[in-house]
Order: C-alpha cells, then sequence, then structure tokens
C-alpha cells in the first residue's frame, strides 16, 4: 500500500505533540516541517532521531523523508 | 561473531580509521538516491577532497545493519572522526551555518 503525506502526517502526530506540521510529498520522497516544543534543547540530530523513533518500522515503507525540525520559537522567527 | 555483529565491526573500523566518512547510495560522481547525491555534494562544497565513501548498494553488510550502528534508519549518513553527524538534510542545514566545514577542517587538519 502507497503511503500518503497525510498518512505520515499522522504517523508523527501519534508520537510526537506538534505545535505545526506539513507533510508533502509523492508515495516515495516525502519533505517534512515539523514544529515541536520537544525539540528544544535538542540538536538537529537528536531531533531527526526523535522523529524516526515515533515512525519506527513504518520507515520501512517510507523511502526519504526531508525533514525541517523546528521549536515554536524558530517557527515563529521563519515566518 | 554473526553477519549483523560482522557488519557492525565493519562500520566501526571503517568510522574510526577515517575522519570523514560518507555511506551513500552509489558513488559521488555518479550517486543512485537524490539525497546521497545531495550530501556528496555539501562534501564538496566544504572543500573535502579525500574522503571515504561506501557504496551501500554494493555493501550488503552496510546496507543492512548500518541502521542499527547509530540508530538512524536512513542513507545517506556522514561520519566525522567516528560521530554520526547525520543525513542530507543535517549535513545541509550544518554547511549554511557554517558549523560542517569547521568540523571537518578540524577532523582533517595534521596532527
Amino acid at each position: 500500500m502507497k503511503v500518503t503525506p497525510e498518512n505520515v502526517r499522522d504517523f508523527i502526530l501519534q508520537g510526537l505533540a506538534c505545535e505545526h506540521i506539513q507533510v508533502d510529498g509523492d508515495g516515495r520522497h516525502f519533505e517534512a516541517v515539523i514544529v515541536s516544543s520537544e525539540f528544544e534543547g535538542k540538536g538537529m540530530l537528536q531531533r531527526h532521531k526523535r522523529v524516526y523513533q515515533v515512525l519506527g518500522d513504518r520507515m520501512e515503507k517510507i523511502h526519504a523523508l526531508s525533514m525541517k525540525t523546528l521549536t515554536p520559537e524558530q517557527w515563529a522567527g521563519n515566518q | 561473531m554473526d553477519e549483523k555483529q560482522i557488519a557492525l565491526e565493519n562500520i566501526k573500523q571503517t568510522v574510526t580509521a577515517n575522519p570523514v566518512v560518507l555511506y551513500m547510495k552509489g558513488t559521488p560522481q555518479f550517486p543512485q538516491c537524490g539525497f546521497s547525491g545531495r550530501a556528496a555534494q555539501v562534501l564538496k562544497s566544504c572543500g573535502v577532497t579525500k574522503y571515504v565513501a561506501v557504496n551501500v548498494l554494493e555493501d550488503q553488510g552496510a546496507y543492512d545493519y548500518l541502521k542499527f550502528y547509530a540508530d538512524f534508519p536512513t542513507f545517506p549518513q556522514c561520519y566525522i572522526n567516528g560521530e554520526l553527524i547525520g543525513g542530507s538534510d543535517i549535513m545541509l542545514g550544518m554547511y549554511e551555518q557554517g558549523e560542517l566545514q569547521k568540523l571537518i577542517k578540524h577532523a582533517t587538519a595534521p596532527q
């Protein structure tokens, strides 16, 4: 079964409280903007690992996921 | 040792014996995935001329087990002095902030 951007969005939301999340993709490659206060005090590697941890085995079906992981403060500064 | 232990031991040897290692799909000249190509491009932009690129499409052990080494499930993966830096997003982000260049310069400086 093909994974949709909505699926990826829901998978992430099941395990991570997000202030904002947007996922785009074609079923093979996905791009996500993920804003969570859980990222505060964490480096980029730890943030990405946190998202991968939430996705778990479902990463097998998600060929590639490009991520922007931001804290709410960084997100506000990005607008 | 079983297959997994051998693969993890090989990875450990590779990333600790070389200052900069990129596990990727394909080669820097002929990347087989956009993200791997981008990672190689970032290293090029950092001015790294000598680094070890492992083509995971030709290294079954790395292909199957790299995700367990540093608990990171995707390719490419960049290691500096044995430490996982991250995938192409993180590499690009650190490059844009000037951090990756510094790390690499430090790692590849003559002793």
